[in-house]
This record gives C-alpha cells, structure tokens and sequence, in this order.
C-alpha cells in the first residue's frame, strides 16, 4: 500500500515537470498555432544556464531560475520575431519545419559548445527528503512541483488580468481582427513565444536538479508537452495543469504496475496515452469543442 | 489587381531550356544507371586478384554506395509526397515504415533462415498493413494533430521493437551477408524510386489522385462531391508506406545489421519532407530533384566527426532559409513560369509573413 502511495507521490512530481514543460508550449500552440518542436531545446538552454551559473558563479539553481526566464524570453523574442513571424501565414507544416530547423541548430550548436559530455547540478541538498512514514517525499522534485504550479499561476494570471494579456488572447482568437483594433501583430507575436520560450527555461532550470544535462536532453518532452496538452485540452492554463499532472500519474503507475513495462517504455506509453485522447476525446480532458 | 502568381503556358524559350535540360537529365540517369556495373565489375575482378585491391577499389565502392543512398532518398521523398504533397496530410512519422520494412527482412532473414527475395516481398505489405491500420484512426486528425500523432509513431514503434527480444532487442538483428552484391542493391534501390516515381505518375493521372487533390484543396468539398475522403487517405498512406517499407527491407540486407537507432532514425522523417519540399511538394519530379540534390550534400558534408555538427547545423539552416524564402519549392521557378529573382523572394515572403 505505501509502495502505491509512494508511486502516486512520485507520478504527481514527475507531473509537475511536465506542467512546467507543458506550460510554455501550451500557450505558443493556443495562441500562435505554432507546434514548437525547438521547445526541448529551449528546456536545454535554461539546463545549461543553470548549469553554468551554478558552476562558475556558485548560485543556487533555484535562484537562478529568474534569469533562466530572462535569457530565454530574449532568445525567444529574438526567434519569433526574425524567423518564426515569416512563415506564419504559410501551410501549416512549414512552422513544423522551421522550429524542426532551429531544434537542430540548437542541438549542434551544444555540442559544438558543450560537447556531448553528461553535465549535473547537484546542490547540498540533493537527494535529501521529507519522511512521511514509509513514503518518501525529495525536497527537489517537491519544490519543482510547486514552482511549476506557480509558474503555471503567473502565466495565468498575465493571459487572464493584464491588457498584454488580453491583446494575446485577442491575437489568438483572430489575428486579422486584433490588427484591425490596432494591436501590433509582430510584436504580440514574439511577445507571446517570449514568454512560451522563459517557462521552458524555468522548467530547464528545474529539470536540471533533477536529470543528466546533455544537448539532446530536451527530446522527450516535446513529444511528451505535445501529450500534456493533447490530454488536458488546448487553450487554457489550467488544462495543462490537469494534463501534466494526469499524464506524470499515468507513466509512472503504468511502468510501476504493469508488468513487462519499464523505464524504456516511457515514448510508447506517451504515444498510446496520445492515440487514445485523440480518438476517444479529440478535444482534451477539459478542452472546448473547436 | 492581383496578378497571378504563375502562368500555365511557358514561354518558347522555356519550353527549349526544359527540353535541353530533359536531355542532360536523361544522359545523366544513363551514366549513373550503368556506373555501378562496371565498377562493380572493376570490384569483383579485383577480388580475384588481390594484388590489385587499392584505392580505386575503395572509391568505386564508395561511389556506388553514394548512388545507393541517393536512391533509397529519392524513394523516401516520393514515398512522402503521395500522403504530404499530393495529399497535404504533413506525416512526420514514416520513418515508421522504413523500420518496420526493414524489420520485416531483418527478422525472416535472421531469425527465420528465409531467403532475402523471399523475405522482401513482404516488407511493404507489412508496411502498408501497418499504415492501414494506424492510418484509420490517425487520419481523422487534421493539421498539427496528425503531423505529431505520425511523429510519435515512428519514435513509439521504434521503441516497442527495441523492447521486444524476438526482434533482437538492443542488439538488432543480422541478415546473413550478401557477398558482391553492391551492384544488387544499387539497382534494388533505383527500381524502388523509379517505380515511386511511376506510381505517383500514375496516381497523378488517375480518378483516385484527382481525389487526392481534392482533399488536400478542401476536404469537405471533396466528400460532398462524393470522394470517399477516409478510403482515399488511406490508401494514399499505405501506399506511400508500401514505397518507404521496400526501401527499409532492401535497406536491411544491404546493411546486414539493423537496430532501432540505424532504421529509425528521427532526422530521415524531416530529411524526406525536406526534400519534397525543397523540390516541390505535389509535382511529379519535385521531390526526386529535392533528394538528389539534398541528400548528394548530406553525404559531401558529413565526413563524420565534428564536420557532422557543422553538417547539421548547415542542414538546419537550410531548412529555415527554404521555408522562409522558396516554400513552393525550386521546381516552381525552375519547371513553372516564374523566375528566381529578388521580386519572387521578396513576395513569397510577404505571403507568408505577419
């Protein structure tokens, strides 16, 4: 019995990962309808931002997370606004092919800079918990959790309460009458893969106390963000926030409880979770009819 | 007033450049058709005399096998351009049936003793089998949902064959070596991507294409007009997954070693598309252009090592400089009527922009 409420435990701080990856991929492909496969790669420049300052500047990565946020809203901003803005309005695949592009750039440009070495942030308190019985809570994942869940707070709180907010929302619904009300269209553009791009440096920066820093460490979450977002539903903070946190839940009890599954499983488990949304719930669990 | 972005009616002078270019065209096929013989030839003699085995012996292997490779991409961005170009369904995910056909041979090869043309044979039914039934649900799904539901296929397939030790797990799976048969494989690889070529010629001419194109123009008005939109895509998809598994299974033998990482390779989804695209997604010779051209550079470019960083990155940027700039592809301004000059850039960019 404690071993299942350890596994849930554990699935429900693995879900704050991917809500915290999620999030920002979430709101580029609601907004923009820009499936951003460069999102890994961007997670991997908040991992070696961290990396870095905790390395050479001796901070501690969870302070290092506002300027995780800052460098990738500028590399964000910068990517939107000179490339991604050119083919907006070209068929659909070709953002597919472009963001595919920088994602390959990006990943050589690492180990061109960082070679292919494994890389890890390790704080004193790494692999310390809280003991609650026979479960085990790690202080780490736990504060990632919560970091997510306030990441996922304040994106929430920008779309839902601020006027940049709602101009994104207005450029979401239809770009061509929100240019008409005089909203400036590139700058709304960028502004809005800014900061998809600075929540996937605060989950970097999160992701790496928690995993290996490698150049290709960011691959699995853009398919598994894809799937966060496909089960909880396009369109709103929260969706994302029950979807990651379910879909932690269904991969670590599926490689717990299932026999013959494993850890090397997790890309086909993400797969089947997507074919069964797709086809029993096109529209998430709490997505609205398009 | 718009004026249109092409005119149906080259001018003479275009008409006479195409048919001069036809021509090198053919001469070319002609000469890389017949190079691999007598290199091969060259080989083997070489073998029977070993004092004779050098460089040269090297080169024209290595010759041929560039020649293969090109092949094997021109059949993979034909392949692709029946389901993403004539039907505009952007799958990202057949490198699922390159492994699976490779997969196929692999494992009646290995496990099983079959001969290598018993076993290819099977390669694309297993393919097209397999898009058939992923491609029912799959391709209900429109736009970004279907181009990552395909991308997720490859990667997940490649990872339950991984997982499972009949198919050799880890390790792979190894079909017995086939000794002197570069010349074999070379031209395996070119009939595939001719037959490709002849299939999509065929499709573009046929009742089943012109339905095909009309589900790509809109897919509603397509099935009001009575096309059997679901029959249509998924047959255009397993036809197109017939094509990639053949040149997975020929693939296998030709590499007599085959694992998750070598035939499910995520970069060749994207490379396929790439090509299509470069060359002109829905035309005939667009995608064959496209590969040829592509994958000749992939190959100049990637020595290994750190060269295969610069490689990638230079490929990546192509990538974007192609979608930004020529998204219709050179063969639009090289077999269409407009020109590649500083105008054409400058409104396909504008088209395309916020």
């Amino acid at each position: 019995m404690s071993l299942f409420v350890q596994q849930l435990v554990l699935g429900l701080m693995l879900g704050g990962v991917y809500v915290a990856v999620a999030i920002g991929f979430s709101l580029v492909w609601g907004i923009l309808n820009i499936v951003n496969l460069a999102h890994g790669a961007l997670v991997v420049v908040g991992m070696y931002a961290t990396w870095f300052l905790f390395t050479h500047a001796g901070l501690d990565p969870f302070l290092t997370l506002p300027l995780d946020a800052l460098i990738l809203f500028a590399v964000g901003y910068f990517l939107q606004r000179v490339l991604i803005n050119r083919v907006i309005r070209a068929p659909l695949f070709f953002t597919l092919l472009l963001t595919f592009g920088i994602n390959l750039v990006l990943i050589n440009l690492f180990l061109l800079w960082f070679k292919a070495d494994f890389r890890s942030v390790t704080p004193s308190y790494a692999g310390t918990g809280l003991s609650l019985g026979a479960v085990t809570v790690p202080y780490i994942r736990l504060a990632a959790l919560v970091i997510a869940l306030v990441q996922a707070g304040l994106v929430g709180l920008f779309m839902n309460r601020s006027r940049t907010g709602f101009a994104v929302q207005a450029v979401g619904a239809d770009k061509d009458a929100a240019q008409l009300v005089g909203i400036d269209l590139r700058h709304v553009y960028a502004l809005t893969f800014a900061v998809g791009a600075a929540c996937a440096g605060v989950a970097g920066g999160l992701l790496s106390t928690i995993q290996a820093i490698s150049p290709t460490a960011g691959e699995p979450y853009t398919l598994q963000a894809f799937v966060v977002v496909i089960l909880g539903g396009l369109g709103r903070v929260s969706a994302t926030v029950v979807g990651g946190l379910l879909f932690g839940l269904i991969e670590v009890l599926a490689q717990s409880q299932v026999p013959g599954l494993g850890a090397g499983w997790s890309n086909a488990i993400a797969f089947a979770v997507l074919v069964l949304v797709l086809v029993l719930r096109p529209q998430g669990l709490m997505g609205r009819l398009a | 007033m718009a004026r249109p972005a092409f005119s149906t009616q080259p001018s003479r002078a275009g008409r006479r450049l195409r048919r001069a270019i036809l021509v090198a065209f053919l001469v070319v096929v002609a000469v890389v058709l017949v190079l691999p013989l007598t290199l091969t030839q060259q080989a083997a003699d070489a073998n029977l005399d070993p004092t004779t085995l050098g460089i040269d012996f090297a080169m024209n292997k290595s010759i041929v096998r560039t020649e293969t490779t090109i092949a094997m991409f021109v059949a993979l961005a034909a392949a692709w351009n029946l389901i993403g170009g004539l039907t505009g369904y952007a799958a990202f995910g057949n490198v699922a049936f390159f492994g699976l056909g490779a997969y196929t041979v692999g494992y009646l090869t290995d496990k099983l003793h079959l001969s290598f043309a018993l076993a290819l044979p099977l390669a694309p039914v297993v393919a097209a089998a397999f898009a058939g039934l992923i491609g029912l649900p799959l391709l209900r799904l429109r736009g970004h949902y279907f181009a990552i539901a395909t991308l997720g296929t490859g990667i997940a397939v490649g990872e339950v064959i991984k997982n499972l030790d009949v198919f050799g797990g880890a390790t792979g799976l190894f079909p017995p070596i086939l000794r002197h048969a570069d010349a074999l494989f070379f031209y395996l690889m070119a009939a595939n991507a001719g037959l490709a070529v002849l299939v999509t010629w065929l499709v573009l001419r046929s009742r089943f294409g012109y339905g095909l194109i009309a589900i790509r123009e809109n897919e509603e008005a397509a099935s009001v007009l009575g096309v059997n939109t679901t029959a249509y895509k998924v047959g255009a998809f397993a036809l197109a997954a017939a094509l990639t598994g053949l040149a997975g299974g020929i693939f296998a033998q030709w590499a007599s070693f085959i694992d998750q990482e070598s035939v499910f390779p995520i970069q060749y989804n994207v490379e396929m598309i790439l090509m299509a695209i470069i060359g002109g997604a829905g035309t005939l010779f667009g995608p064959v252009a496209g590969a040829i051209v592509l994958e000749w550079l992939i190959l100049e470019l990637a020595g290994g090592g750190a060269s295969a960083v610069y490689a990638q990155i230079g490929l990546g940027l192509l990538l974007a400089v192609t979608v930004i700039f020529v998204p219709r592809g050179v063969v639009d301004f090289f077999g269409g009527s407009s020109r590649l000059t500083l105008g054409y850039l400058r409104r396909t960019l504008r088209e395309t922009s916020v």
